[in-house]
């Protein structure tokens, strides 16, 4: 297991992890928004501490699929299990999944009523049953790792689209996943802001936590990722290392998108 | 340009005060906005006529010498109490002063109050010199009168210059503390009550002649009273600010809120009212149902608030809910239903407040307070007043008018919320339920619920149990006030976006804790303009108390004072007085309203 000890960002390419345990599992994952097919038999696996980076074109279904895997929407066929649990209607297995998978949206959704100390401890207060010293102990150094420990008593409101992005990561990290979801988490964030922000999720990236992350960032694509899955109209078109993945793609599909992008 | 600088002295940020909007010279201020165009300057001639004309009609109203405004002065105890029974009045100024220590200990734990800069303060005076003059010369006064008047109004002027020239510039700018003014403004009005000669009024029906009116300052039993109460709220005040440096702010806060929640049932119950409790029955009945509670209670509650005990947990709650609904097919006490209902709701919150030993402990007496209170209210409810009034309602007026306003606010809230949850719930049954109570009390008039709970619904309750005579009404207010309360409060619900909903869920929240940390809040808070505007409402609506015969203050206003032989046909003094009371509360309410917007949206924007 010494291959899944964290290495230098460029060694994320060599890095085996067929050793390692699988963390998510999706086995033909099918989804339908009324007629309208949003997955379809969508499987993947994904090991831990590996860093998965989904692209594809605007609508294939990558936001949908992500947000599968901690149930905020509800596939209708196939299976998916995140660490040993598996997803199904019960609340138990869903609460269950859901603390232990932290995710980050593309609109940051603090809670705007709170201030950001109390944004990081809410949930583990009340959900992970934590006194609160201990909470804010611990919302202090996570912040500090974020890179804003000075923000603690403002209001998301009053603070810069960056710093509101890396206070929701700081959210997540706050429960313990041990999976943590990125949907496009610096779309909405002005150019010298997503620099910060992607920082911080390299360093996540480095210290060992597995990551699913949909994004439009290729350089941190090429840099960080362990494998790149790229999805179209619902389904998985290719997937691979970034180096196959961006030098020499199979799929004519593929190659329009990294045509188009790059 | 010293305005300049004294209005950014008075803006008193810390660190650099962001430079304000120079002030003009009224000349050039009045140029700007009054007369900038031909069009507007023909708006503000043709506005300042229309004032003019209803200033002079309205004065030439009040200060007509046909005007009985006696009849005001002596029945003020009757608009405000009506015939509460002397010997007990001294109940009614020491609910008065339980609700001015609250006030003014909450003022300082809560830093109420702002600074006021001198110069300001000096400006308001003049301008209310101004309007003293206008109204001498505009309302139809005897010369000598007019003089006096004007008199009056200069003194107001010096006393304004004088603050302002005192009052510093620039740096070293002076400034003085709302409450301060406040103080003094009712010190003033107190000490008036010493000095000027208002006059000795007071009704009294079974004496000939029936009024008193004797020349001279008013009576001992008004004055002193007022006095009492100022000194009081001064005390408390001080003793509040003690509070603030000595306690911890927190457990303070607390503590002041749940006493502002008790104050009215405890007031109306224990102080006003005062039932005379049938032991025999509280023995026999009422405390063996509240022990067998309490007991159950709290043992069902630390069991459900383990964390280990999970699904099962849910399980149980809701089969306590089914069977609180299900208490309702078969005859039995209404404590009981009411007690397994508010049980089911504790069990369903528990999985949110579950936790360690201390956290437990902590629920299961939240448990035990709140079915302390309620108990206690029913019991109060069911017993008759020990104070005999004639007419059966034990006291009247403007209390009356309070009394239920407040019952009805502070009832209806929890229920009112819990109907907007139910209707925007998932869950089918408390959905429809929801909906069908909301649009069949919006679609009945008030007068309606009221006619049906005063005179219907004693004839329907089980033997043995009657209930209070407000008590009543109240229930009826209380369930159509929650009704729209219901609608404005979904209104809030509905504003909090999608993304917050899926933020809780994804840290793992439970509907229960996402809906009280994350959905409430927010929606609460999105909702208070329609929710102040609903509280106004209400606080009108009582006047519909008339109608079904309790003498409300409008009432008095109306039909009472104008029928006494002394004041025939008094009725336009009265109507105006009383609408000044309800303006003067129903602004205040409005105000208070402004102020909890810009506190609660500091944190946002
Ligand atoms: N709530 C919904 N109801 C109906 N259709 C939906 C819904 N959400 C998504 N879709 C559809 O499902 C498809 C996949 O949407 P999804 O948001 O997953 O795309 P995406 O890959 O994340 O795109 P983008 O890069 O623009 O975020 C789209 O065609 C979209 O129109
Ligand atoms: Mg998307």
């Amino acid at each position: 297991m010494t291959d899944t000890t964290p290495t230098e960002p460029d060694g994320g390419q060599t890095r085996d992890l067929s050793a390692a345990r699988d963390m998510i599992v999706c086995e033909n994952v099918s989804k339908w928004y009324g007629d309208f097919q949003a997955l379809e038999q969508v499987s993947a696996t994904i090991k831990e501490q590996e860093v998965v980076v989904v692209l594809g074109p605007s609508g294939s279904g990558k936001s949908t699929w992500i947000r599968c895997i901690n149930h905020l929407e509800v596939h209708q066929e196939g299976r998916i299990i995140v660490d040993d649990v598996e997803l199904t209607n019960d609340l138990r297995n869903i609460e269950q999944v859901r603390s232990e998978v932290g995710m980050v949206f593309q609109q940051f959704n603090l809670f705007p009523h709170l201030t950001v100390r109390d944004n990081v401890t809410l949930a583990p207060i009340w959900v992970r049953k934590k006194p609160r010293a201990e909470a804010e102990a611990e919302a202090t150094a996570l912040l500090e790792r974020v890179g804003i420990p000075e923000q603690a008593d403002k209001y998301p409101g009053q603070l810069s689209g960056g710093q509101q992005q890396r206070v929701a990561i700081a959210r997540a990290l706050a429960m313990e996943p041990k999976i943590m979801l990125f949907d496009e988490p610096t779309s909405a964030l002005d150019p010298e802001m997503i620099k910060e922000v992607l920082d911080v999720m390299k360093t996540l990236a480095l210290s060992g936590m597995t990551m699913m992350v949909v994004t439009h960032e290729m350089g941190f694509a090429k840099e960080v990722a362990d494998r790149i899955i790229f999805m179209e109209g619902g389904q998985i078109v290719e997937q691979g290392t970034p180096q196959h993945f961006f030098e020499n793609p199979t799929e004519d599909r593929t190659k329009l998108f990294l045509s188009q992008i790059l | 340009m010293s305005e300049l600088s004294s209005a950014a002295a008075a803006a008193n940020v810390s660190g650099a005060a962001p430079p304000e909007a120079p002030k003009l010279p009224p000349r050039q201020w009045a140029k700007e906005n009054l007369f900038s165009s031909p069009f507007s300057s023909f708006l503000t001639i043709a506005t300042s006529m229309v004032l003019l004309v209803i200033s002079r009609a309205l004065l030439g109203f009040i200060f007509n010498p046909i005007r009985q405004w006696n009849s005001t002065a002596t029945n003020m105890q009757l608009f405000f109490t009506r015939a509460y029974p002397d010997e007990q009045y001294v109940r009614v100024w020491s609910s008065l002063a339980a609700i001015i220590i609250l006030t003014s200990v909450s003022m300082a734990v809560w830093r109420a109050g702002s600074s006021i800069p001198l110069s300001r303060l000096g400006r308001k005076l003049l301008a209310g010199a101004v309007l003293l003059v206008l109204l001498a010369l505009l309302a139809p006064f005897s010369a000598s009168a007019t003089i006096q008047w004007t008199l009056v109004a200069v003194c107001v002027a010096a006393i304004g210059e004088g603050i302002r020239r005192s009052a510093g510039k620039g740096e070293d700018e002076r400034s003085v503390s709302s409450l301060t003014v406040l103080v003094v403004t009712l010190a003033g009005l107190v000490a008036s009550l010493w000095v000027v000669p208002f006059g000795h009024h007071t009704y009294i029906p079974s004496r000939q002649p029936r009024v008193l009116a004797e020349s001279g300052t008013v009576a001992l039993t008004t004055k002193l009273p007022w006095t009492i109460m100022l000194l009081i709220a001064v005390a408390a005040y001080l003793v509040g600010r003690v509070i603030r440096e000595r306690l911890p702010l927190n457990p303070t806060r607390v503590t002041l809120l749940v006493l502002w929640l008790l104050a009215p049932p405890v007031l109306i119950y224990l102080v006003l009212r005062d039932p005379s409790f049938d032991m025999g029955h509280v023995v026999s009945t009422d405390l063996p149902i509240f022990a067998a509670y309490a007991v159950g209670g709290s043992l069902l509650l630390s069991w459900l608030t383990r964390p280990s005990t999970g699904e099962a947990g849910r399980i149980v709650a809701v089969v306590i809910l089914i069977a609180g609904f299900c208490t309702f097919l078969t005859p039995m006490r209404m404590v009981v239903r009411l007690d397994m209902l508010l049980l089911a709701v504790f069990a369903l919150a528990a999985p949110t407040f579950a936790g360690g030993p201390r956290n437990r402990k902590r629920y299961v007496l939240g448990w035990l307070g709140v079915l302390g209170v309620m108990s206690w209210l029913i019991t109060a409810i069911n017993t008759p007043s020990t104070v005999s009034v004639p007419g059966g309602f034990f006291i009247g007026g403007f209390s009356i008018t309070l009394m239920v306003a407040v019952l009805t606010l502070v009832l209806s809230f929890p229920l009112g919320i819990a109907l907007a949850l139910a209707r925007t719930s998932t869950m089918p049954i408390f959905r429809l339920l929801a909906t069908w109570f909301i649009e069949f009390v919006r679609g009945v008039p008030l007068i309606t619920i009221l006619i049906f709970f005063s005179i219907m619904v004693p004839l329907f309750l089980p033997r043995g149990m009657h209930l209070g005579e407000v008590a009543a009404v109240v229930i009826g207010y209380v369930l159509f006030s929650a009704a729209y309360l219901a609608e404005n409060v979904r209104g809030g619900l509905q504003s909090v976006t999608r993304g917050q909903h899926e933020a809780a869920e994804a840290v793992g929240m439970t509907t229960a804790q996402k809906t009280l940390f994350i959905v409430l809040p927010q929606g609460l808070r999105v909702a208070i303009p329609p929710l102040v505007g609903h509280c106004i409402g209400v606080f009108k609506e009582t006047s519909l108390l008339a109608i079904i015969g309790v003498f409300d203050v409008l009432y008095i206003g109306r039909i009472v004072i104008p029928g006494q032989t002394e004041f025939m046909g008094s009725t336009k003094e009265n109507l105006l007085f009383v609408s000044v009371i309800y303006w003067v509360f129903a602004y205040q309410m409005s105000k208070a309203s402004q102020r909890l917007e810009e506190r609660t949206g500091l944190g946002e924007r």
